[in-house]
């Protein structure tokens, strides 16, 4: 093939794993798709009446499943977990975006471990000496660690690492958008953590939605002043990233000027008064909590099982 | 009882050689309602964070003398045990909320004195009643409007059941609905507890206060009862200090009355009334804008049009929630994606309806309530240059000297720009924007948290832009500035254009939407434009 050719197309190969999670995110989520899945709404469905420590536990045995199991238990639990958004409120909206940042997890784990993964390895987590080639790099790929040819091997191990994470991080935000911080400060004062600690954690779940939004302010501002206006039309949504680092300094600006007033606003109203705090409403085990549980044990049971029938984390990898 | 006692108080904030504050004497009584009034920067704040605890507990410096709430030691008594004697309710209340449900935020401080569950829920109720707010006590904060907001941050306060509350511009960023229902909370609390208002506008809060403390250049400057004020009026313009116009006409003519009906009957019979604003005449139509907003539940959010003449001042009104931001997102092309929104924009005849941001940017710029989110440079002249470099626009440093000449910012221009005074800031914010040669500029609640003296200095620097040739739309809540500056209005309300002319007529029947006239209004007489 003409080398020129070989080149652009190489190149291309290389620019899609990190530039098409970015386009995901710029034109399909957006920030305020972030700042959707980050902040709570009030409603009443089986994740919103849950005790926030089982939510945690869930998470925890969601994070070990996945690292103990082979990939498609992890794969299923992702699709289970997915499919579970569509409960909570807008679950359609949360089920696209939830959806979306999936696809940005795989292709961004996939192209991480694809070009990168040694043959021997492959060759050890597929039981198999033939590594079949589906493209070959130019030579100078290899200045950049990457191995001579992109093997279908490769990818389907990148695939199968990312199922490592992406069931993790969809239960993750199912304790964000379902619990309050307070929830969550008692919940974990329940364990002994100290209060300076948590009230930090609960003031940073406050936030993190608002940096969203003072960020897709910021960068639409930016845009109106001319941020990419000499550039092509098909470019303009990579400005983003460009307004997005511009805005980093004044909207951290803004925000501990604001943060001030938080620390007053707590401090004169007996924060840290004493060692602990009590709560309006204890901290109480419901239905929902019980079922959680259940389904968690039976969880862990099925994992030790299907480590024990030789489904674990261990090789050959299929 | 003393509810506060202040004696030989002087406070340095760190590096600062001059105190911030000096106040030989001061005593406020238990059940007094009172006050306290001043420029930015004046001391009012220091004097109020010094009763508080805030200072020194958590603004670090250097005091001296003795501040005593209720005879305790406030220097020596940590704020958490402070927290039942005082209260306080900041200017912002979204910084000041922190829980995501308004019941959460409420119960926050009693949950922090290790009360009973029982005990707290007891004096949640007890809040929620006080403020009015038990229909929304299941509401996200975030969703609230605010005056909504605001109550909130009083209820939570209340919680604590302080002795004295203290009240920092409680209504500064909200509308006159919410505004009225944070005064109504006052009313009430009036009779219960010793309360401090520190706020701008005077006006606003005359009818609830029994005493009024200005202080400025970090000194009282004056301490009067509240029905002395009128002898004071000329003192406080002195000092840049805004005050009912009714009062100012009263004292200037020799009428002896405070009632703004009787001065203006007798303004009316020595043909002293005030003049009316100069409005700029009837010119083109610079840009007409349709927008209609709906969203995913198909709820419309918003159906309006206006239009905007050349070198005029355009102001939008009305109560929060009405759609006016939505508006102008709609304009600019800031909506969220999940939002359903039907746009025509002409400018100048052309039909820019289609265009990017990055495109319409090249004729209307936006400064935000949030205006320091805009400034992104090292120096205040790099912020300047930003859209002209961008643009490619020639002769960009003849036309950045211009710029920061018409904003006086030539002596900052080496300054970081977040690093400069809010006024400076919001200088640079509306510099930087029109730089690149747009016609047309929006400002999104300018004169928010503003006093009468920076409003003043806004009001000549958005006169002298029109002069200039540029077309002006503002957001506003400060019906006074509107009536002095504006030369048109719309107000809207649940999301449609309710009324649309000269601030003249339109005050004639904006009551109903929650845009009060302002007191230059009342004084001329509701037939006006028939006199006129």
């Amino acid at each position: 093939m003409n080398y020129l050719l070989v080149n652009l197309i190489s190149w291309l190969i290389f620019f899609f794993g990190a530039a098409f999670p970015i386009l995901i995110v710029l034109r399909v989520i957006g920030l305020t798709g972030f700042m959707k899945v980050t902040r709570f709404e009030n409603y009443h469905t089986f994740y919103y009446n849950m005790n926030p420590s089982v939510k945690i536990m869930l998470g925890i045995v969601v994070t070990v499943v996945a690292a103990l199991t082979i990939w498609w238990i992890g794969a299923i639990l992702t699709v289970v977990v997915l499919f579970t958004y569509l409960t909570l409120k807008n679950g359609k909206s949360k089920f696209i975006t939830g959806f979306f940042l999936t696809m940005i997890t795989i292709i961004g784990t996939t192209w991480a471990f694809a070009p990168y993964t040694p043959y021997v390895i492959l060759q050890e987590a597929f039981h198999n000496t033939t590594i079949t080639g589906i493209w070959t790099w130019p030579s100078y790929f290899t200045v950049m660690g990457y191995q001579k040819e992109l093997s279908i091997q490769g990818l389907i191990y990148g695939f199968q690492i990312s199922m490592r994470f992406t069931a993790i991080s969809l239960i993750s935000l199912v304790l964000v958008m379902t619990s309050t911080p307070s929830q969550v400060l008692r919940a974990i004062n329940k364990i002994g953590m100290p209060v300076s600690i948590t009230f930090s954690l609960v003031v940073a779940m406050r936030t993190i939605p608002r940096i969203f939004e003072y960020i897709d302010t910021s960068v639409k501002i930016q845009y109106m002043r001319g941020l990419g206006s000499n550039a092509p039309k098909t470019i303009r949504p990579f400005y983003m990233l460009v307004g997005a680092i511009n805005a980093i300094v004044p909207v951290i600006v803004f925000l501990v000027r604001g943060a001030k007033d938080t620390a007053i606003s707590a401090d004169t109203r007996a924060f840290r008064a004493y060692r602990t705090r009590t709560h309006m409403q204890p901290v109480s085990i419901g239905r929902a909590d019980k079922t959680a549980i259940m389904m968690s044990v039976l969880a862990m049971f099925v994992t030790a099982m299907v480590v024990i029938m030789g489904f674990g984390r261990a090789i050959p990898y299929l | 009882m003393k509810a506060v006692e202040i004696k030989n108080l002087q406070f340095f904030y760190a590096g600062n050689p001059d105190p911030s504050i000096i106040v030989d004497s001061l005593i406020i009584e238990d059940g007094e309602t009172v006050l306290i009034t001043g420029r930015s920067g004046g001391g009012k704040s220091t004097l109020v964070n010094c009763i508080t605890g805030i200072i020194p507990h958590i603004n670090h410096g250097d005091l001296e003398g003795n501040v005593e709430v209720y005879g305790i030691k406030v220097a020596e008594t940590p704020l958490s045990k402070l927290s039942s004697e005082v209260g306080i309710v900041l200017q912002n209340p979204e910084s000041q909320v922190m829980n995501y449900r308004v019941e959460e935020e409420v119960a926050f401080g009693p949950e922090n004195l290790c009360l009973t569950p029982e005990e707290i829920r007891s004096r949640v109720r007890e809040a929620v009643e006080i403020t009015g707010i038990s229909e929304i006590q299941d509401r996200e904060t975030y969703t609230l409007s605010g005056g909504e907001m605001q109550r909130v941050a009083i209820a939570a306060v209340l919680s604590m059941r302080p002795k004295l509350l203290i009240l920092d511009e409680p209504t500064s960023n909200i509308d006159p609905e919410g505004t009225a229902q944070v005064f109504e909370i006052l009313k009430q609390l009036k009779e219960e507890k010793t309360l401090i208002i520190v706020e701008h506008k005077v006006e606003r809060v005359l009818p609830f206060v029994d005493r009024i403390i200005v202080v400025d250049e970090g000194k009282v400057f004056l301490d009067i009862k509240s029905h002395e004020l009128i002898h004071h009026v000329d003192k406080m313009l002195e000092i840049g200090i805004e005050v009912p116009i009714h009062f100012i006409y009263a004292r200037k003519n020799g009428i002896d009355s405070e009632d703004l009906p009787t001065i203006r009957e007798k303004l009316a019979e020595i043909n002293a009334l005030p003049p009316l604003h100069a409005r700029a005449p009837d010119s083109n139509i610079l840009m007409k804008a349709s927008v209609k907003v709906t969203a995913d539940n198909n709820k419309q959010l918003v159906n309006g049009s206006i239009e905007l003449q050349k070198q005029h001042i355009l102001a939008l009104m009305g109560r929060n929630g009405a759609g006016k931001s939505t508006f102008l997102k709609g304009v600019m092309g800031f909506l969220e994606t999940d939002l359903k929104a039907e746009v025509e924009l002409v400018l100048d005849g052309k039909d820019i309806s289609r265009e990017h941001i990055i495109d319409r940017g090249r004729e209307i710029a936006f400064v935000p309530q949030n205006f320091d989110l805009t400034l992104i440079s090292k120096s205040v002249e790099t912020e300047v240059a930003y859209s002209i470099r961008k643009r490619k626009i020639k002769d960009y440093k003849v036309r950045v000297e211009e710029m920061m000449d018409m904003f006086s910012l030539t002596e900052f221009r080496d300054r970081d720009p977040l690093s400069l005074s809010l006024g400076q800031r919001r200088r640079v914010a509306m510099a930087s924007a029109i730089a690149s040669g747009v016609k047309i500029i929006m400002l999104d609640e300018p004169t928010s948290g503003q006093d009468y003296f920076h409003k003043e200095i806004l009001g000549r620097e958005l006169i002298r832009l029109k002069e200039n040739g540029f077309s002006i739309i503002i957001v506003t809540h400060d019906a006074r500035f509107v009536y002095k500056y504006a030369d048109r209005m719309v107000v809207f309300d649940h999301g449609e254009k309710v009324l649309e002319g000269l601030p003249e007529e339109v005050f004639l029947k904006s009551g109903k939407f929650s845009v009060i006239p302002p007191s230059d209004y009342l004084l001329r007489g509701y037939n006006e434009l028939l006199i006129g």
